[in-house]
């Protein structure tokens, strides 16, 4: 073993460190110095602090780019990381920023610096090919958000749902250790590479059937995949707004990621394919299995609902089978298409939540009755709303329509035979056609529906207005003009090699 | 490539331009409206008569320059379009932009007490520029996407007044007659792209007009043995047939009269009308696409000929029983233009596209003159109504003197003369049959009879305006009730005037550019330089048609006086002579062979049937289909929402309710949800497992 150099360590995480000082640091100066202050004041200061670090890690990254393999992938550092790196960053900002207009809890200085933790475990999670790294940074980030969803105190929605929330990812989480644990086993190694030099062979063993199911359903439940959906629901209903937009959208990127490079690379000897007249054993039919569930249930499912946060929360469902499917094809390609996809639907997803917090916080909730007629009291925040959902439907040229396009395009010509996984993307567009309905009986209340009577004028605060203007902005400009990031996205994963 | 050819794309932009700004005018901008359409127009014709000089001064090859553009790349192959420049573009678009500069001015004045002032003129330009675009494209693509412009902005016209159903009615009329012969037009185009793989005509000698691809499609033939060249010139001809108003899709033409009368005079005597024709001419290389050396006429001109000739007989037998002024010449320009179709057929670009040109400029003033009289008149256009009006209007009167002469064909004066004459000539010496030629020769004794029934009954006699009684009203009444004009007849401004005269003159000079002595005009189309020669007077053929067709006209007239002529007409509810002398016959002709009658049973039935039928299909069958797939879905989700709220939540929340009854928290949570969540996670677990260990095989 070589020794390990800690400085050369220590620089190659040096934004990590950054975002976890600025944590230390938030959290201090919000107990020592404005703990009288008025709850505004505080979060305003939290949240511009922690920005400016993120910001500052971001920089870091930029500036500083490394490019390093340390411990066969333990801590990795290559343009891909960096992209998503930034992403997550970008994400962690916007949800700190949300968050300046709420008042759900007094313990300012602790919220923030758990969104920053979680923010540091995900930045460790993309970083790593190492089962231990991921499964250590994996715990840190779902501990934080545990603790996030049960922030609001107030509520016994919100801490119900943390802790349902709490025993299921425990749950999965000893089943992903118990599947970790197996291919340890079974390759006597933990990097990924290495396991899955080991792994591949003709049959399939039924330890490693084990480890696979169990890795999937480890990380399908932090991807929110049917049949792990079940917490999703509550968590997404229950949790303060920006929790619920941080578990929405950040935590997705990260958890699609890993799951993409845990698959392709861990298990890439045990493909197997989903070809419906041959069926050949291996994870491709399990996520594929998932895939199908997820969409046919997250969509009919989210029909029904009354609630919007809940109609998020089963379209998350619907979305995490689309884009199972990149996971599916683990191509270059599809690697790129799926991070295009995931990054504008966390933009969509976070200015919609943005958009239910204001409405909630002086609406009581966020039933669907209570958007009635929004579109003349708040033209801004409707018009947002309105591009969020209709780039989550998928409506051209919004940022949506173009992810799910080139998924589905990259999704057909991953196999040689492009009618392979024909059928899932049928069904996915099929399925795209019947979300079509439930997000415009969104729009509609927005729209066409009269205000209720009774309700109180909605009042708008500025920086919310502007942040949901930025990321509409974002959403319209990645969808006219895609090359900005795909660009971006396919040089870095042609330079990752995975 | 000079500047001219490069920057040909400006002539139909600017008007278009000028359109798109009036278009965003407020309603009460009547003048920046008008001055920027005749801004716009003039400064079109200029740079016209800059392409015409161009084209005189060239004389180098076929006189055909080119511009083609890159449109967009589909597959390998990149579409491109095109502009051209050649003696037949440069002759009409200084026809163009001439007639309709004076159009545009006259509007001033017609259109003066309208509230739409700005509206219309926004239209005026955009036809222009649509109109100047067909003119200029190298593209059948270019050509068919303007001429659909054109379309459209004739619906738009036609249906100005909307407020008037009968408008309305026109402009429908128009658009959906006009478009079955477009469909006509898209599939020869559709055809020709398949074929040629090209849609410029001339791209150096890859161009669909060029001998590569022609020697192509004259070389397959389809049914019926026709050559691939004919059945897409065929095709092509529904289209010119639909906008050219053409037996059997001449009936939109009469109607469109609904418009305002500048309208009438640019687009349905002028210019679009004659888009038809123009086509025909753009094309005539592959109309005329012979087999080896054969010189008998090709399938396709035979049917533009044939085509023509029945029109050219049928308008002018309709226009001798009409009583209204615009209806008369509008039935007058369906049997010219009939007559441009066999000039076409029979004698080639250069005799059709004369009496296109002279058509243009003496229809136009016949119109603009007929719209002078009605705006005198209050509105009236009614001819058994006007009488006299030589004394109240005497520019108009002698303006429109000249025109109904140049029309009739009066001989070596005015230029009627010259272009009919030639078409008549050439069509004695066609080699399949002479039947056109007696055909045409009857239309026009007819032409000139009709134009002199009008003029006796507008000008001539006493006024019969104020006199009119209104008890026994006449059957236009009907149509128009509560319309009583009641001060004398005026001479209509300066502004109206002024174009008339300009148009007189030409209608008289014109002639003199395309006599047989001097054809300069025929010449330059074919890019040669004409030679004066009286000699040519004495070929064969020219002198007896020549004195044949002269006499006819003196007869037609001749009749006209008889009739119309001996007797001042001195009532307006006198029956009119010809309907004392032959009363069915006129009832026929009055109500123009019963063709909308016929279509209204036929056609329209038909489809009214086939809307009925498929709007039962749609109610019952399809709306059946998709509704209970839809009421399927909404099933299903119902069913997985009971699953997953009802079955799940009501097992927690009664867990619930009886946990917290024991005020137990932690009960609460470990009781009832949470365990079957995770009780299904495990069964997901070992269903997947399974599925893996036995579902699959290896």
């Amino acid at each position: 073993m070589t020794p390990i150099n800690y400085s050369e360590l220590l620089q190659l995480a040096l934004p990590q460190v950054i975002v976890v000082v600025t944590a230390l640091v938030v959290m201090a100066i919000d107990l020592i110095a404005l703990r009288k202050r008025a709850i505004r004041i505080r979060f305003t200061v939290a949240s511009a602090l922690a920005s400016l670090g993120c910001a500052a890690a971001i920089l870091q990254i930029l500036v500083h780019p490394a490019q390093a393999n340390i411990f066969d992938g333990m801590l990795i550092a290559n343009p891909l990381t960096h992209f998503v790196q930034i992403a997550l960053l970008v994400l962690t900002i916007f949800t700190l920023l949300i968050s300046v207009d709420s008042r759900f809890t007094e313990h300012v200085g602790e919220f923030v610096l758990l969104i920053l933790i979680a923010t540091a475990g995900m930045m460790f999670l993309v970083g790593s090919q190492d089962l231990l790294v991921i499964f250590i940074s994996l715990e840190l980030l779902s501990l934080s958000l545990y603790i996030l969803a049960a922030f609001n105190k107030r509520s016994g929605q919100s801490w119900e749902a943390a802790l349902k929330y709490f025993l299921f990812g425990g749950m999965s989480a000893a089943f992903l250790l118990f599947g970790f644990s197996l291919l340890y086993g079974l390759s006597n190694s933990t990097s990924l590479t290495r396991i899955a030099g080991a792994l591949h062979g003709p049959s399939l063993n039924p330890l490693l059937v084990i480890a696979i199911v169990t890795t999937a359903l480890g990380l399908g439940f932090k991807i929110a995949a049917a049949p792990f959906h079940f917490w999703a629901p509550d968590v997404y209903q229950g949790a303060p707004a920006p929790s619920a937009a941080f578990i929405a959208s950040g935590s997705k990127v990260a958890s699609f990621f890993v799951f993409f490079q845990v698959m392709a690379l861990g298990f890439a000897g045990v493909n197997g394919t989903v070809t419906l007249s041959h069926l050949v054993r291996g994870w491709v039919p399990v996520l594929a299995l998932m895939a199908t569930l997820s969409m046919l249930l997250g969509n009919l499912v989210a029909i029904r609902q009354t609630s919007l946060r809940r109609l998020l929360a089963y379209s998350a469902i619907a979305h995490a089978g689309y884009m199972l499917l990149g996971i599916l094809a683990h191509t270059q390609q599809s690697l790129a298409a799926l991070l295009y996809y995931v990054v504008t639907y966390a933009f969509a997803t976070l200015g919609a939540f943005a958009v239910i917090a204001v409405v909630e916080e002086q609406r009581g909730d966020d039933r669907l009755s209570h958007f009635d007629g929004l579109g003349k009291q708040a033209p801004i925040l409707s018009f947002s709303l309105a591009i969020f959902i209709l780039s989550l439907a998928g409506i051209p040229p919004l940022a949506g329509f173009f992810g799910k396009f080139y998924l589905f395009v990259t999704v057909l010509a991953a196999t040689p035979n492009p009618v392979d996984l024909l059928w899932l993307v049928v069904l996915a567009i099929a399925m795209s056609a019947v979300s079509l309905y439930y997000y415009l009986r969104v729009l509609k209340r927005v729209y066409v529906t009269p205000p209720a009577i009774d309700c109180n004028a909605i009042h708008s605060p500025a920086v919310t207005q502007i942040l949901v203007l930025a990321l509409a902005a974002a959403v319209i400009l990645l969808g006219c003009a895609p090359n900005l990031l795909l660009k971006w996205i396919d040089s870095a994963v042609q330079a990752s090699g995975l | 490539m000079t500047w001219i050819v490069q920057y040909l794309w400006l002539i139909p932009a600017l008007p278009i331009l000028a359109a798109g700004i009036a278009a965003l005018l407020k309603q009460r901008s009547r003048i920046p409206a008008a001055s920027l359409a005749i801004g716009s127009m003039a400064a079109s014709f200029l740079l016209s008569l800059c392409a015409f000089a161009h084209v005189l001064g060239n004389h180098s090859g076929d006189g055909i320059q080119v511009f083609n553009v890159r449109w967009f790349q589909f597959g390998n192959e990149w579409l491109k379009l095109g502009w051209m420049l050649d003696p037949l573009t440069a002759v009409m678009l200084v026809m163009v932009t001439f007639v309709g500069l004076l159009i545009f001015i006259y509007s001033i004045g017609y259109m003066e007490h309208d509230e739409n002032f700005t509206r219309f003129f926004s239209f005026l330009a955009l036809f222009a520029g649509a109109m100047l675009g067909v003119i200029i494209a190298n593209s059948l693509l270019l050509l068919f996407m303007c001429w659909e412009i054109v379309g459209l902005t004739s619906y738009l016209l036609i249906g100005f007044w909307y407020a008037n159903p009968k408008a309305a009615a026109a402009a429908k009329k128009a658009f959906i007659v006009t478009r079955i012969g477009d469909l006509g037009f898209l599939l020869g185009m559709v055809w020709l792209y398949a074929q040629s793989g090209t849609l410029l005509f001339y791209d150096a000698g890859a161009g669909c007009l060029e001998g590569s691809s022609l020697a192509h499609l004259v070389a397959r033939t389809t049914i019926l043995g026709l050559t691939l060249s004919s059945a897409i010139g065929i095709l092509i001809f529904c289209g010119a047939a639909g906008k050219s108003g053409q037996v059997p899709l001449h009936v939109w033409l009469p109607d469109a009269m609904e418009g305002p009368t500048p309208v009438s005079a640019l687009i349905h005597a002028a210019t679009m009308v004659a888009a038809g024709v123009f086509l025909i001419a753009r094309i005539y290389p592959l109309m005329a696409a012979h087999a080896g050396e054969s010189l008998s006429p090709t399938v396709a001109l035979q049917v533009v000929t044939w085509v023509g000739a029945i029109t050219a007989v049928f308008g002018a037998t309709i226009a001798v029983a009409q009583y209204d002024i615009k209806r008369i010449l509008a039935y007058s320009t369906v049997s010219q233009l009939g007559y441009m179709m066999i000039g076409l057929g029979v004698g080639g670009v250069a005799v059709g596209m004369f009496h296109l040109i002279t058509h243009a400029f003496f229809k136009a003033l016949l119109f603009l003159g007929a719209g002078s009289v009605i705006h005198g008149c209050s509105g009236e256009q009614d001819i058994r109504r006007m009488g006299g009006l030589r004394k109240y209007m005497p520019i108009t009167f002698a303006a429109y003197a000249v025109g109904m002469l140049a029309l009739c064909g009066f001989p070596l004066f005015f230029s009627g003369f010259w272009s009919k004459d030639e078409i008549l000539s050439a069509a004695h010496t066609w080699s399949i049959s002479q039947v056109p030629f007696f055909m045409g020769a009857f239309g026009a004794l007819l032409t000139a009879f009709y134009m002199t029934r009008q003029v006796y009954y507008v000008f001539a006699g006493s006024n019969r305006l104020a006199s009119a009684s209104y008890d026994t009203p006449l059957a236009s009444d009907f149509e128009d009730p509560g319309h009583h004009p009641t001060h004398l007849p005026h001479e209509s401004p300066a502004v109206m005037t002024i174009p008339l005269v300009i148009l007189a003159a030409f209608a008289i000079l014109l002639g003199l550019i395309g006599t047989p002595a001097w054809p300069w005009f025929q010449s330059f189309l074919e890019n040669k330089s004409a030679e004066l020669s009286f000699a040519a007077f004495s070929n064969p053929g020219i002198l007896p048609v020549m004195i044949s067709s002269s006499l006819l006209v003196f007869l037609g007239l001749g009749l006209g006086w008889y009739f119309y002529g001996r007797r001042p007409i001195a009532i307006a509810e006198s029956t009119d002579a010809l309907a004392t002398l032959q009363p069915g016959v006129f009832t026929v002709l009055g109500d123009a062979y019963y063709v909308d009658a016929l279509y209204a049973a036929t056609i329209l039935r038909l489809n009214a049937w086939s809307a009925a039928a498929s709007a039962w299909l749609d109610q019952w069958v399809w709306n059946g289909v998709v509704q209970s797939v839809s009421y399927f879905v909404v099933g299903i989700a119902w069913i997985d929402n009971f699953i997953d709220s009802g079955v799940v939540n009501t097992a927690f929340d009664s867990g619930c309710q009886t946990a917290s009854r024991g005020g137990q928290l932690l009960a609460l949570l470990q009781g009832g949800r949470v365990q079957t969540y995770l009780r299904l996670i495990g069964c997901a677990l070992v269903a997947l497992v399974i599925f893996l260990l036995w579902g699959a095989k290896a």
